[in-house]
């Protein structure tokens, strides 16, 4: 049940690796994130080299995030408007990210920055997710009424130029901070192989402020066009992309994230959000360990020597 | 990204058969030959194991000793140490090694060391700990005592740690290999040895030489070669990625959305 990767140049098993874009892809449909930083690691753990890995499930980031939005662009939940203006800061910041993903690897520094990516960004978003959404279903099972939630948006929202109107998300803000919240989503994807889901929705949700049922359609839809650039960009400058690889875990993707999307609409939002929170706080820490733990071999590979 | 090939090594020679007399010049020989001389890496590929055979024809009463070494094409190793500062553990900066083949092993009737003294083996870069793997970035010449062209390396004395790793790194993903006792007689005269590819050996050419010693002494050599080469849809795939590596990325992402697509075409029907 092996088969050989022609750009990895190793051989996998691959109902394995259906069965893992079908977990990953599930996990992605349910919570409206791409699901790449789980994947990543478990794909390097298989042995596939860390550059494959990265540059190939974002072609399968694609494809489950395409059958998500379709999902939720017929329960008309996906602003087209303020996803476009993401799309397009993601769209550069994948350019970027890709060009500094290629400096870093020649520094034989690009596995430490992964790591410290993980961490921290991971960490920071589990953490807080976990600590928001806890002290809700805290409030619920106590029968108290939560505290009034603060729906003021930060004023520098208004102060900012080039302000333009979103129905759909109910707001009327400048595009400056959704083109940024764009960029710096394409950077990570390019450097941690992710579509940024996991910054975008919390970021969507808390400081741009916009609804609630459509954040989730919204994410998805940067993060294609995000990782879609990515793709191309890594496969045309590191020749990095497995077709192979990214089939095999698409197939299953499509088909999880599907079933993800159907159940999403069973569980109470807080509950999702402490689940997720979970998920994201122990994947950032376990990348993170490899900084502090002593590793078992002083010296190690660094791989980009083609370049 | 493809490279140019390198420029074929001469084959190997045992040196001393020139100064050798007329009359006993190719009474001690060595033939060898591949059950296969090309290995082909296609969807199944998972690793494969080849078998060399020869033959001793040695008229003397000295014992010979039969060393094979199997050589796969050079590949730059770039490697990192990491450091721990401040309870953190970071890579250093890169060192580049060269002459470092992809793929390398060594069978042998005996330990090297015992077929051969450290001088002979070093001359003939036989055995692991010959390769002439350097750092040549790292290197430069200084005057020392008074000497001039003192060859230093910038890694000081944990050089020797730095090129050790090389070999170990290797060895651990089954890619150099010692086998002291890996030639078998099967028969008199008559030999055997097993060259096993791992899945993630290199594709290219590759160089075997079956060495003859007696006496410590190289005798005979016979010089052989070996292909591994990505067939079918595998090349196409690498070649594609490669030489149109704009409009393969694009392919992957077409596949991806349309894959995405079909499948919630598919569930909605439902």
């Amino acid at each position: 049940m092996d088969i050989y990767l022609p750009i990895a140049e190793v051989s996998v098993n691959w109902p394995f690796l259906v069965l893992l874009g079908a977990l990953v892809g599930f996990v992605s449909g349910l919570f409206g994130i791409g699901g790449g930083f789980l994947m990543a690691p478990v794909l390097v753990f298989m042995g596939i080299p860390p550059t494959v890995a990265v540059a190939s499930q974002a072609s399968h980031v694609v494809a489950s995030s395409t059958s998500g939005v379709i999902r939720y662009s017929g329960m008309k939940a996906v602003d087209y408007r303020i996803g476009g203006i993401m799309a397009v800061g993601g769209a550069l910041g994948a350019l970027a990210g890709v060009e500094m993903f290629r400096y870093l690897r020649l520094l034989g520094q690009a596995d430490l920055v992964v790591a410290v990516s993980y961490l921290v960004f991971l960490g920071l978003i589990g953490s807080m997710m976990l600590y928001e959404s806890l002290t809700q279903i805290l409030h619920r099972v106590r029968g108290e009424t939560p505290p009034r939630k603060e729906r003021r948006r930060p004023m520098w929202l208004y102060g900012l130029p080039f302000r333009m109107r979103f129905p759909r998300s109910g707001l009327y803000i400048s595009a400056i901070p959704p083109f940024g919240l764009g960029v710096f989503a394409g950077i990570l994807s390019a450097i941690m192989g992710v579509g940024g889901g996991f910054i975008l929705v919390p970021a969507m949700l808390y400081v741009l402020r916009m609804r609630a049922s459509v954040v989730v359609g919204t994410s998805l839809f940067q993060i294609i066009i995000t990782t879609a650039v990515t793709t191309i960009l890594q496969a045309g400058r590191n020749q990095t992309v497995d077709i192979v690889l990214s089939t095999i875990l698409l197939l299953g993707g499509v088909v999880g994230a599907q079933f993800g999307a159907k159940l999403s609409g069973r569980f109470r939002a807080e509950e999702m959000r402490a689940a997720l929170g979970l998920i994201v706080l122990l994947v950032g820490i376990q990348m993170g360990l490899e900084l502090f733990v002593r590793p078992s071999d002083l010296f190690l590979l660094a791989p980009g020597v083609g370049d | 990204m493809f490279q140019a090939l390198p420029p074929e090594p001469a084959p190997m020679v045992a040196p001393g058969t020139i100064e050798r007399s007329v009359a006993t010049e190719g009474e001690v020989r060595v033939a060898a030959a591949l059950t296969d001389a090309q290995v082909e890496v296609d969807s199944s590929f998972r690793g494969a194991s080849i078998v060399l055979y020869g033959a001793v024809f040695n008229p003397t009463d000295i014992p010979a000793d039969v060393v094979v070494v199997v050589r796969g094409p050079d590949a730059p190793v770039r490697l990192v140490k990491k450091t721990r500062n401040m309870g953190v553990w970071l890579n250093s900066r890169p060192v580049l090694f060269e002459g470092a083949p992809g793929f390398y092993m060594t069978a042998s009737t005996r330990p090297l060391s015992d077929v051969a003294d450290f001088g002979q083996l070093r001359r003939l870069g036989v055995g692991v700990d010959h390769l002439r793997i350097d750092a040549p970035e790292e290197s430069r010449t200084v005057t020392r005592y008074g000497v001039r062209d003192v060859v230093v390396s910038r890694l000081g004395e944990d050089y020797l740690d730095w090129r050790r790793a090389v070999i170990r790194l290797k060895e651990a993903a089954a890619l150099y290999n010692t086998d002291p006792d890996g030639v078998q007689f099967v028969d008199k005269g008559l030999f055997r040895a097993e060259v096993e590819l791992p899945t993630v050996a290199p594709t290219g050419k590759y160089y075997a030489e079956v060495w003859l010693f007696q006496e410590g002494a190289p005798v005979s050599v016979s010089n052989l070669t070996l292909t591994v080469e990505k067939v079918g849809l595998e090349r196409d795939i690498y070649e594609f990625a490669h030489r149109r590596p704009w409009s393969y990325g694009v392919l992957c992402v077409l596949l991806a959305a349309l894959t995405g697509y079909a499948a919630s075409r598919v569930f909605r029907s439902r």
